[in-house]
């Protein structure tokens, strides 16, 4: 697949009103994403971050600005021409679970994209396997506990190895185990340059999988920085999490706020006290 | 008083290889916030639809042992007439738990309680009110449809609060909620317990809980593992099975031990649960 260079997702004055509003939902919203990078879509209830993930799958349409994926403007495409290079894990992930089996889910996207029988059972095989779904390769997607459909889902995403990731909510209802498999598959596709825009309101998330946060309040971007320093800076964005709030009151010598390295500044801290 | 009470109370769900509940037994006291958690399967939202009446009756499936709801069987007919309108029970996904017949958010908020045939005048003032206290009023005219999925979490909160309920049933009510969401919740979770409800809530977001639950119930494949105040559950070992240790202070201080063998004396059980217990132990 060739890699175009440049930005991945690049948006400039995009403006999209819903039917009967009032309020546009994104007012001049301008971004780029560069391959590879983890964006955090902040912001309060009702801010529109959903609706610009929307606007990245060609799902609505700006009546104002541009916004083009890949160098594809999403105004001239439909939602299926952005298939082969953006994957969309929805916030309800049952609206976009159809299939009897998981593994036919996962194979949904590329058997729409015409792939060849061989290279959908690798792509399925291996997204069973990162994200632990083996077991229940051959069980309807609806017989699992519902927060498992939010891992199918993502798993069904990642078929196709889109470039651009967008992510509503990925961890939403998830246990330990499952979060986990949501951040190493988030890092995993960032590693290999597809770039990940996720909404969210979980501050650990975004600090371990994601690097860069952009806040919105009432369609418009009004902060665009390094996630760690952002994190519990205002009021509408999720509070750094519990070790790395712990980190800054003790005022620990961290590389970083994420919990491995807070962990190894407290292991140090107490050692040195004995 | 007893809110909830489960006598040997086992659920199968049609086809399933195994119970989904095996043999829970416990009571939940009203005018107390109870936190369940568990790993995904482990039970937690099937406890809450038994204690409903909404599982097996809509799921499919077996239910066996005694199931006590507010005095009554929510499993016949006749128990569950005597439980309507006193039971919220608040859905991980809110979009499925709209009505999908109101057109405005005032109208969905008003659809309990006009269907309990309680006056106007006192449906237009519980909904005024549940909208204000889940900071919605502003949304009162738009269409449910039209919403966030945070909106739609805090729309359906109200709908529930409209009715006074005696118990609160609770799946992951926070998963999209924005800070000041989480903390509306929290607050109005805290007065509804202290008002006599009882609420219990199923989420995986400890920190949160650690603030504000009396107890935890800890399931493990359909039975329960743990049970007792976070405090002594969260600062001992038999926990870490089930939770994270990356998003809890106690779990910070777990992680961190292990680096050394053995752990020095500060890293040592019992954990400290919070930021400031952190503080005063490590500063």
């Amino acid at each position: 697949m060739a890699m175009t260079a440049g930005p991945i997702l690049e948006a400039e004055g995009v403006r999209v009103r819903y039917a009967g509003a009032t309020a546009p939902a994104l007012d001049g919203v301008t971004l780029a994403v560069q391959p590879g990078e983890g964006v955090a879509l902040l912001g309060a209830n009702g801010a529109g971050k959903t609706t610009l993930l929307r606007a990245a799958m060609a799902l609505v349409r700006p009546e104002r600005g541009t916004l083009c994926v890949a160098g594809r403007d999403a105004a001239r495409c439909t939602p299926e021409e952005f298939a082969d290079v953006a994957g969309y894990l929805f916030q309800q992930p049952e609206s976009q679970l159809f299939e009897q089996t998981v593994r036919a889910e996962l194979g949904f996207g590329p058997r729409q994209l015409g792939w060849a029988p061989a290279p959908i059972a690798a792509a399925v095989a291996e997204q069973l396997d990162a994200l632990e779904l083996m077991d229940a390769a051959d069980t309807h997607p609806y017989d699992l506990p519902s927060p498992r459909h939010r891992v199918v889902a993502l798993a069904a995403t990642l078929t196709v190895r889109p470039r651009l990731l967008l992510l509503d909510e990925p961890t939403a209802g998830l246990d330990r185990a499952a979060r986990q498999l949501v951040i190493r598959a988030v890092l995993r596709v960032r590693t290999r340059g597809a770039a990940v825009l996720a909404v969210t309101h979980d501050g650990d998330f975004a600090l371990e999988a994601l690097d860069r946060g952009l806040v919105l309040e009432a369609g418009r971007v009004v902060a665009d920085e390094a996630i760690a320093g952002l994190l519990g800076s205002r009021p509408d964005v999720p509070e750094l999490p519990a070790a790395a709030r712990l980190s800054g009151r003790l005022g620990l010598a961290v590389s970083s706020p994420r919990f491995a390295a807070v962990t190894d500044a407290l292991a140090a801290h107490c050692r040195s006290r004995g | 008083m007893s809110a909830v009470r489960f006598a040997g109370v086992s659920l199968r769900y049609s086809g399933a290889p195994a119970d989904a509940l095996g043999g829970i037994t416990l009571d939940i006291a009203s005018g107390s916030v109870s936190w369940l958690f568990g790993s995904l399967g482990a039970g937690c939202s099937s406890l809450l639809l038994v204690a409903a009446g909404l599982a097996p009756r809509h799921s499919g499936g077996t239910l066996a042992g005694q199931v006590t709801t507010l005095g009554e069987n929510p499993h016949e007919t006749a128990g569950r007439r005597a439980l309507a309108g006193r039971v919220a029970y608040v859905m991980a996904t809110p979009g499925v738990q709209l009505s999908g017949v109101a057109a405005t958010v005032w109208d969905e908020a008003a659809f309990a309680p006009a269907n309990l045939g309680w006056p106007i005048a006192r449906i237009a003032a519980a909904v005024d009110a549940a909208l204000g206290r889940l900071g919605i009023a502003h949304l009162a005219a738009r269409h449910p449809a039209a919403l966030s999925g945070g909106e739609l979490q805090r729309v359906v909160i109200a709908s529930m609060l409209v009715l006074a309920p005696e118990l609160w049933l609770l799946d992951e009510p926070a998963s999209a909620l924005d800070r000041d969401g989480r903390r509306l919740l929290a607050e109005l979770l805290r007065v509804e317990a202290a008002r006599g409800a009882a609420v219990v809530v199923a989420t995986e977001d400890a920190d949160a809980m650690l603030e504000l639950a009396q107890r935890v119930i800890v399931l493990d494949h359909g039975r329960v593992a743990l049970d007792g105040p976070p405090a002594n559950v969260l600062a001992g070992e038999a926990v870490w099975v089930h939770a994270d240790e990356s998003t809890t202070v106690a779990g910070l201080a777990r992680a961190a031990g292990r680096l050394d063998s053995p752990p020095p004396p500060a890293l040592r059980p019992p954990y400290p649960l919070t930021v400031s217990e952190g503080l005063a132990r490590w500063r």
